[in-house]
């Protein structure tokens, strides 16, 4: 899907969810989320050659497969808890979206931990400490 | 997925709306309910396979 249906179809859900929110409160915010997650989908779906290229870039550079995969994992952590996060300060939660901006942060601190380890590593070695 | 999931969602809450009025206007409020909470179950339903193939997609694509 192009940009243009793209924006197509973020306009085009959120007049359904304006008509629909008076008559059925439930149901147009389904209808929105909807609207999100073809949105999301159909960018995935052309995410993943960039990905690909991505990935080929970087292990070109010389950098760890690990570390990659550790940059992409965090990608991946960020996009699941904005649009949980979104989702839920559209449905006024804002406590749980909080909540869970939270926790995706703190998922992304712990998977970088060992990059963290890494560094105390060199630095150790570099200043000649025993650890 | 398509765009024709976003316009099906609205069909059913526009019918369930309708229905939700006449049931009411004719006195029967917990039919009227269970007609509104019927509805929201199907649209549930239909949208959960969704969100839970984004998330196996974003799973796959970033290695989760």
């Amino acid at each position: 899907m192009n940009i243009v249906s793209l924006c197509a179809v973020a306009v085009l859900t959120s007049i359904l969810v304006l008509s629909l929110r008076r008559h059925n409160a439930e149901i147009s915010f389904l209808s929105a989320a909807a609207g999100c997650v073809l949105i999301l989908i159909s960018v995935l779906v052309n995410m993943s050659s960039l990905y690909d290229t991505l990935r080929d870039i970087l292990s070109a550079s010389g950098i760890k497969l690990s570390y990659i995969t550790i940059l992409l994992k965090a990608l991946g952590i960020c996009f699941l808890t904005e649009f949980a996060c979104d989702m839920c300060i559209d449905a006024g939660q804002r406590a749980l979206a909080g909540n869970i901006s939270l926790a995706g942060r703190l998922m992304i601190v712990l998977s970088a931990i060992p990059l963290y380890k890494e560094i105390i590593d060199t630095v150790l070695s570099l200043t000649g400490g025993s650890g | 997925m398509d765009v024709d999931m976003i316009f099906k969602i609205a069909a059913i809450g526009i019918i369930v709306a309708v229905l939700n009025q006449l049931l009411i206007r004719s006195g029967r409020e917990e039919q009227a309910m269970m007609t509104t909470l019927a509805g929201l179950i199907v649209v549930l339903s239909m949208l959960i396979t969704q969100i839970s193939g984004l998330f196996e997609s974003i799973k796959s694509l970033f290695g989760l």
